[in-house]
């Protein structure tokens, strides 16, 4: 039957763009995140875009472009991290799952929040339903420096059991800020006495 | 017989081949009645002709040979289409073929050189042969994409946002324990003052209070207490959200609230001694920026025996120090309560 052929060879079809498109998509990912380059080579490769491609456009952005977008987005970065006073010092993320609908992600996250510093590990769900794409952590692991306070340590147990993340970082600003301003006072008064 | 129902017409089309059979143009040629009779004559049985016929006035009349004419016409015709059709499908069928062929090597190998970057990356962390000379663009696009990775971050912190030509752009994000919910969107314009120029904050959340008390002097603040009254919103409309979700058996009827999920009324059964009885739940969020209730106040009905007063009460305790769905999972759960005390169990179904 002719007509069933062709229905069996056009769903194969299908489902075979659909499974090139995620391992394209894999394999971006896992250039992305196995490669890094250092801000001298970042800086060199954009003079020497600008000196290459003088006025040629090539269908793709043109190194203005590029540059440009390179610029807004690291303004961007920097007031966010000056504003919230959350500074990422290291950042790596490995792809673990990757399906139509659902992407899994092992990040580690390192940084400090005013003098705090933590590292954090944690993975992130993101799955696609109909309407909107939802994001949940598990396996939240937390580390920081000060933790020999007792009430760190049960602050970061509890949110770690639930994967609390946000949680933590909206209470780890104003923990900061106390800390830093309470820090600030013990040296003003071991100066002054 | 060609039962179409056209009108006879009066002179006949031909199909015209090219020489070497391909359908080419296909072209019709009206061909003038005599030329047609003269061409059918062959088709007769011997030694007639159709002028004789004609005399006859029998089976051979003008209109029945016509009749004839325009039935194997119709033949020829559907015998061409036919023809024609099953052609089609047997290009498309090969043209199908050879695009399934080309994906799967196209798959196989991506696969491959998706399973090599994989050993690459036990073996050398860091390493990948491919991107051994990248060009500046690829060096430029591979930032791009690590600084969008990091701002993502921050959407995962609760607040993040984006400079605009006049100001800023916050995003206040939301989550209830690891699930991330909602987005909230704040324009605000910083000349000549602070002012928020545009938003998504729902209407029931005092935004213009908030922004009355905190927005000139301390921007910080501001999202902070913003973001508690929407992370509260969002955490209760999620407890019964789940409720809802996972228990409605054991709900009976609807569950009330109201837009700001900070009144909540609704009925479940509890059994005692394999009888149900509803008791009815009233629960108020007296807190704007909690997601625990101030007060509840748990009932049964007055033909309810006396032990469930003793557990209504215990119901009460635990809506107030447990989530809304957490306490449900609890009943469902265990024999005890979260204290240790009995609790009477909300119907399953049987």
């Amino acid at each position: 039957m002719d007509d069933g052929t062709c229905q069996v060879y056009e769903d194969e079809i299908r489902l075979l763009e659909e499974e090139i498109k995620l391992l394209a998509e894999k394999y971006e990912d896992g250039q992305q995140e196995s490669t890094s380059f250092s801000d001298e080579e970042i800086l060199m490769s954009i003079k020497s875009f600008q000196r290459e491609f003088q006025g040629e456009s090539k269908g793709h952005e043109s190194p203005s472009d590029l540059k440009a977008q390179l610029e807004s987005l690291e303004t961007d970065l920097s007031f966010l991290m000056k504003f919230t006073g959350i500074q990422f010092t290291n950042h790596s993320k490995k792809t673990v799952e990757k399906s139509k609908n659902r992407t899994v992600q092992k990040h580690r996250l390192s940084g400090n929040c005013h003098s705090l510093s933590f590292q954090l590990e944690f993975q992130l769900l993101e799955m696609q339903n109909k309407e909107n794409v939802s994001a949940v952590i598990t396996d939240l692991t937390i580390i920081m420096e000060s933790g020999d306070d007792s009430d760190v340590r049960k602050f970061v147990s509890s949110t770690e059991e639930h994967g609390n993340l946000l949680t933590f970082f909206r209470s780890l600003s104003s923990y900061a800020e106390w800390y830093e301003h309470r820090r600030r006072t013990f040296l003003h008064f071991k100066v002054v006495y | 017989m060609p039962g179409t129902g056209r009108q006879r017409r009066r002179h006949f089309v031909v199909r015209q081949t090219e020489g070497n059979g391909v359908q080419g143009s296909r072209r019709k040629r009206k061909v003038p009645r005599e030329e047609a009779l003269a061409a059918l004559t062959p088709l007769l049985p011997k030694g007639r002709s159709l002028a004789g016929k004609m005399e006859e006035g029998k089976a051979y009349s003008p209109d029945g040979v016509f009749a004839h004419l325009e039935m194997l016409e119709a033949r020829a015709h559907e015998a061409a289409v036919k023809q024609e059709a099953t052609e089609q499908q047997e290009e498309k069928l090969a043209r199908l073929k050879a695009r399934v062929q080309e994906l799967r090597l196209q798959r196989d190998e991506l696969r491959a050189k998706v399973d090599l970057q994989q050993k690459g990356q036990l073996g050398k962390e860091g390493v990948v042969s491919d991107l051994a000379q990248p060009s500046a663009r690829a060096v430029l696009e591979w930032k791009i994409k690590n600084i969008k990775a990091t701002l993502q971050i921050f959407y995962l912190t609760g607040i993040s946002g984006k400079l605009t030509k006049r100001g800023v752009c916050f995003c206040i994000s939301t989550a209830y324990e690891g699930t991330y919910l909602d987005s909230y969107y704040l324009d605000l314009l910083t000349k000549p003052e602070v002012q928020i120029h545009r938003h998504s904050v729902p209407i029931f959340i005092p935004l213009e209070q908030i922004a009355k008390k905190y927005l000139q002097t301390d921007i910080r603040r501001f999202l902070s207490v913003l973001s508690d009254h929407l992370n509260a919103y969002v955490g209760r409309r999620y407890q019964a959200d789940q409720l809802q979700e996972h228990f409605s058996d054991q709900i009976e009827g609807p569950l009330q609230r109201n837009s700001l999920c900070n009144l909540l009324v609704f009925n479940y059964n509890v059994s005692s001694r394999s009888k149900t009885f509803p008791f009815n739940v009233r629960l108020l969020y007296g807190d704007p920026c909690g997601s625990l209730p101030t007060e509840v106040i748990v009932s049964c009905t007055p033909d309810a025996p006396a032990s469930l007063a003793e557990t209504a009460a215990a119901h009460s305790d635990l809506f107030r120090r447990v989530a809304l769905h957490k306490a449900f999972r609890s009943f469902s759960g265990t024999e005890e309560s979260v204290d240790g005390a009995p609790v009477g169990h909300p119907a399953s179904p049987q």
